[in-house]
């Protein structure tokens, strides 16, 4: 790298830049990662005690989580919840990605794509703030279901986990929508046809002929949809209840309320190596090969 | 069965754009019929329509005496092959030509049986496990022709099929498409740029242009009395000389071709004395010596091309108009040569006089 760095720029130009990856790299990537690996395997002292006899590395804080019935529960749930937010994202967004690209007149499809893009531009809290006023239990989406005549009484959206639902597949559905929309943009028009002509029907043409072109591009879509949902912040704190709880709510109390970052960082690598963990294990399951999802 | 395809009255329109102008055609039931015409004239569209991925505008579509307005494509007797085969790729050659059959849920066991002698008539036996993309240009066609069969199909729609393939193989493929066509009774429709493929395959050809049907007719006919300058310009090449009319005796017609002097060939239609005409002489109907009642243009020659068995001369006559002439060898002698004047005869019944004296 430094060679080819260094005949297009200049050595000294070169090792300016590879001087700025390296500290960009090590200095606000590996380090600190480093140093949460070494915190979360150290127990919580005070200042006084660390480096004493009783700072010695141990299991202890990842241990913490298997015995703690209520966050493994909302562990377990965050990881079911964060699936239910794919599948959900999933089933909203290949129609609008096949619509995008096979169906729509071009026009049409960028003026789809701008007016999927445009709230993007809003900062995610004020997009879920907004989902906070339309599901309110006296806001307009109640409203309108009231005025249409398809309910009695207001629903309420925020209670229990439709919120967070909700919010999430909104937040996340370009993460989907891209990488379906972009696998079965390079699907031939004609094979479309040939499936139709051939006798299929509408259902058993995207089955066999467009999904498993498309099945890099909704893998790659699952895969991001899911570590955001996972790791998603916001949207519980938002438009969750007590009730609906997400995992990282948990880690943000250990680091911030409990003031334990040692019992923050090895909750938060678990539910790093688990989430990872599990995408492998679907990837394996639907015979995804990491290859194609760099594709 | 009854598999004969019927344009009635139909008309295609795209926004302000008519493709198809008004046309009523019958193709009967187990002909190879072909449409021949420049690209953007409008045959991919009848073959569209035909299948069912588009409606017409007026007009309907009958396939066996049966409206087909309203049935949508998967339920039509059609089955295509186009023009990039669209072969599925994820599936193994045996999945591909079975597709069909899957689709309208015959059993895996009668699925390979049928691929199988699909398979054996397209002369691919035991590749039935094979990728898509571990076959050759050559195989490949002959898969998406065996997968369009296996649905039995009452028509078979075939948009320019061939023209990916090199010479030698599209010659060949030529050859197999028809023997499959007379081995299965099948209706084939076959859309086409290539005249050569048209002309050898067919029973009958329409020609194209502009979304109107020029002429309907068998090869020998398009090529010997082409009814429209398009057709006698299109078909095969043509010297087209104008004039006016100024002798009508029954089918023949005398021009006056200013410089050229009179000129005299056959007609279908009854052309006024007067109007203004096209002498249309093909260049293989030249001759350099004149016998009796023959008639004879002057020409001088631009360029004289050996191409094995002919010979091309490229002349010009008085007028500044270009030839094309086309001699076997033996007539060559070393007169003929850039620069040289060049006398040439043709028979009258070889000529053809079409009205409008714009000819290209």
């Amino acid at each position: 790298m430094f060679s080819q760095l260094k005949s297009r720029f200049g050595s000294g130009l070169a090792v300016g830049i590879i001087g700025m990856i390296a500290i960009w790299l090590i200095g606000l990537v590996i380090l600190p990662q480093i140093l949460m690996v070494d915190y979360s395997f150290r127990p919580n002292l005070l200042p006084a005690d660390i480096g004493g006899p009783k700072d010695v590395y141990s299991l202890t804080n990842y241990e913490t989580l298997f015995s703690n019935k209520i966050h493994l529960a909302i562990f377990f749930k965050t990881i079911w919840s964060s699936v239910l937010v794919t599948g959900l994202t999933l089933v909203v967004s290949y129609p609008i990605a096949f619509y995008l690209a096979k169906v729509a007149t071009p026009q049409k499809a960028a003026l789809c794509l701008l007016l999927l893009i445009i709230p993007f531009w809003i900062n995610e809290i004020l997009r879920t703030f907004s989902w906070y006023i339309i599901l309110a239990y006296k806001g307009p989406l109640n409203a309108l279901l009231l005025g249409l005549g398809l309910i009695d009484r207001p629903v309420r959206f925020l209670s229990g986990d439709g919120g967070v639902l909700i919010g999430m597949v909104y937040a996340y559905i370009l993460f989907m929508i891209f990488p379906i929309y972009n696998a079965i943009e390079s699907l031939d028009t004609n094979q479309i046809k040939a499936a139709r002509n051939l006798g299929a029907g509408w259902i058993r043409t995207h089955w066999r002929v467009v999904i498993p072109h498309a099945k890099p591009g909704i893998a790659t879509g699952c895969i991001m949809t899911f570590m955001l949902a996972a790791g998603s912040y916001a949207v519980p704190a938002l438009l969750g209840s007590p009730g609906s709880r997400w995992f990282t709510q948990i880690i943000y109390n250990w680091f911030f309320e409990g003031g334990d970052w040692n019992q923050g960082a090895a909750y938060a690598f678990l539910l790093l190596i688990i989430c990872i963990g599990f995408i492998a294990l679907v990837m394996r399951i639907f015979k995804v090969g990491l290859g194609d999802i760099a594709k | 069965m009854d598999s004969s395809v019927h344009l009635d009255n139909t008309v295609m329109q795209f926004g302000d754009f008519t493709a198809i102008q008004k046309t009523d055609l019958t193709i009967q039931s187990g002909e190879f019929f072909s449409f021949l015409g420049p690209s953007g004239c409008g045959k991919t569209t009848i073959l569209n329509m035909i299948s069912g991925f588009i409606d017409p505008t007026q007009g309907d579509i009958k396939i066996g005496g049966k409206s087909m307005r309203g049935v949508p494509a998967n339920k039509r007797p059609t089955s295509m092959i186009f023009q990039n085969l669209a072969l599925f790729p994820l599936m193994t050659v045996a999945e591909n030509i079975e597709f069909g059959l899957e689709v309208r849920g015959v059993s895996k066991s009668e699925r390979k049986k049928a691929s199988d002698r699909l398979l054996e008539l397209v002369a691919l036996e035991g590749s039935g496990a094979k990728k898509v993309s571990e076959l050759s240009g050559g195989q490949k066609q002959r898969i998406a022709i065996a997968r369009a069969l296996a649905v039995e199909p009452q028509v078979l729609l075939l948009d320019e099929p061939l023209s990916a393939l090199d010479l030698k193989l599209r010659q060949h493929m030529r050859t197999e498409l028809k023997a499959i066509q007379r081995k299965t009774g099948i209706t084939f429709i076959y859309i086409t740029h290539d005249q050569g493929e048209a002309l050898t395959m067919s029973d009958r050809v329409a020609v194209m242009s502009a979304g109107r049907i020029q002429q309907v007719a068998d090869p020998i006919t398009l090529y010997r009395d082409p009814h429209t300058a398009f057709v006698a310009s299109f078909v095969g090449e043509n010297n087209g000389v104008s004039g006016k009319v100024i002798e009508a005796n029954s089918d023949l017609v005398v021009l006056d071709c200013g410089p050229l002097g009179k000129l005299a060939g056959r007609s279908q239609s009854n052309i006024a004395v007067g109007a203004d005409a096209t002498l249309f002489i093909r260049p293989e109907h030249f001759r350099l010596q004149a016998e009796n009642g023959m008639h004879t243009l002057g020409a001088t020659i631009d360029e004289v091309n050996f191409e094995g068995a002919y010979l091309t001369l490229n002349a010009k006559t008085p007028a500044d108009q270009a030839l094309s002439i086309q001699l076997g060898t033996h007539q060559y002698s070393e007169s003929l040569k850039k620069g040289a004047p060049v006398s040439l005869s043709y028979n009258e019944r070889d000529a053809i006089v079409i009205a409008g004296g714009d000819h290209v």
